[in-house]
């Protein structure tokens, strides 16, 4: 059965300023120019990250690149991994956030989607470590986008698990919360995308962990 | 004026199921209710994201801002929430209105008017108000249709809102934004679109903050002789 979030697709330009094709461009780009050793990519989530304090006093030290485009889903990740972001480059780790703006798909095609870009970023960097983050809590109260996304997050520590040098990495749902389950604006400002401090630390301090821990391992593999 | 969607007020359909439009609405109600803006602006992604830049804490929270931006927004869905509240319960010395650049598929005319029917239903709740209007950003990596649009746009807007009191039409020349290619970089618009928290910013806000300490200073001047 057709699983329309698991086949890669271009974005249609309905807007008419081919923004996303000069993203894309601009990532071809950057990826033959530099040499990173850390790779984000994914939608809105990602992208804003680069505008963030924590990507320069961060992230701009490990020397990254932002892959991250607004809006993108699944398969308008997968196609960009499909079509040469990772080919020109050996990072040491790449890391992957997609699937909230799949909402009109179910919880199984979200997770094959994601476990698709998952398997086409390990052959295009079979060396590379990668770590697959879980889906954000989103909306101001319970609805159903966020038992979709705690699905989708069940699922993929399921069958990342056995995924050698991918780790699936998922913040507790309660960091963005109040005790009563209600989302905070000091860290989701509009119940979905990161604050600028807060909620980007919510996300990048165990991010910025594990990155570090992979590339200690990965520099020892290396020397041994 | 027949049938034109963008001026006509709405609230978008929640399509993503998860109510943050209205969330966002009635956070901005509440708002409205327990604080005393001096400043508030309204609009699209472009004044949303102004909240998480440098400048906003540097700048926009000593004046007493609020901001009632709302990614996604066209001048339709911003109408909706100036006529169903999110104005009443404030007074606040200066308005800011962005809002347009999602309206891709009208017509320059429907935009205009869209944003000319705003600014008329802002006056109706704050007829002692500066109001100042934006005009809109250029986008795209390279010249487009968009742009050209947006061109279109601004100088409607300059036209029609010259002889209206209070109000002042503020548009930041679109070189500001663009290389000697007339390229957008992404130093400026991080994906051609949004501004950058630093550079892009401080391109629209220097402006924009200027005048509205002019409009303040103006405000202050004119209750005390009063
Ligand atoms: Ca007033």
């Amino acid at each position: 059965m057709p699983n329309p979030a698991a086949e890669a697709k271009p974005v249609d330009d309905i807007q008419g300023d081919g923004r996303w094709m000069s993203l894309h461009e601009a990532f071809l780009r950057d990826a033959k120019e530099k040499e990173p050793e850390v790779v984000l990519i994914g939608d809105l989530l990602i992208a804003k990250l680069s505008q963030s304090r924590l990507w320069q006093q961060m992230f701009e030290p490990l020397h990254s690149l932002n892959f991250g485009i607004g809006g993108d889903r699944t398969e308008n990740v997968l196609w960009r991994v499909l079509n040469g972001e990772l080919d020109q480059i050996e990072p040491k780790v790449v890391v992957l956030l997609v699937g909230t703006n799949n909402y009109d798909n179910t919880a199984d095609e979200v997770t094959e989607g994601i476990l698709a870009i998952a398997r086409a970023i390990r052959e295009k960097q079979p060396t590379a470590n990668l770590i697959v983050m879980g889906l954000l809590p989103r909306g101001e109260k319970p609805n159903p986008l966020r038992e979709k996304h705690a699905a989708i997050n069940k699922r993929l520590a399921e069958e990342l698990q056995d995924i050698p040098l991918t780790t699936f990495l998922k913040i507790d749902d309660k960091e963005f919360m109040s005790a009563d389950d209600i989302i905070r604006r000091d860290v989701l400002y509009d119940f979905l995308n990161l604050t600028v401090d807060l909620g980007y630390q919510k996300l990048c301090e165990p991010l910025l962990e594990e990155i570090q821990n992979l590339m200690g391992t990965f520099i020892k593999v290396e020397s041994t | 004026m027949s049938n034109n969607p963008a001026a006509e007020a709405q609230a978008p359909q929640d399509i993503q199921g998860d109510g943050r439009w209205m969330s966002l609405h009635n956070a901005f109600l509440h708002d409205a209710k327990e604080k005393e803006p001096e400043v508030v602006l309204i609009g699209d992604s472009l004044i949303a994201n102004l909240s998480q830049s440098m400048l906003w804490k540097q700048m926009f929270e000593p004046l007493h801002c609020l901001n009632f931006g709302i990614g996604g927004d066209r001048t339709q869905h911003v109408l909706w929430r100036v006529l169903n509240g999110e104005l009443d319960q404030v007074q606040p010395k200066v308005i800011v209105l962005l809002v347009g650049t999602n309206n891709f598929d009208d017509t320059a005319d429907q935009v205009t008017e869209g944003i000319m029917v705003i600014v008329k239903a802002i006056r109706d709740r704050q007829p002692s108000t500066n109001l100042i209007v934006l005009g809109l950003l250029p986008r795209g990596e390279k010249p487009n249709k968009l742009r050209d649009k947006h061109s279109a746009i601004n100088k409607r807007l300059a036209e029609e809102l010259s002889s209206l009191p209070q109000v002042t039409f503020l548009k930041v020349d679109e070189k500001e934004f663009l290389t000697s290619e007339e390229t957008i970089s992404r130093d400026v618009m991080y994906d051609f679109l949004h501004l950058t928290s630093e550079v892009g910013y401080q391109k629209l806000c220097e402006p924009l903050l200027e005048e509205i300490q002019n409009l303040l200073g103006t405000f202050i001047k004119v209750s005390s002789t009063s």
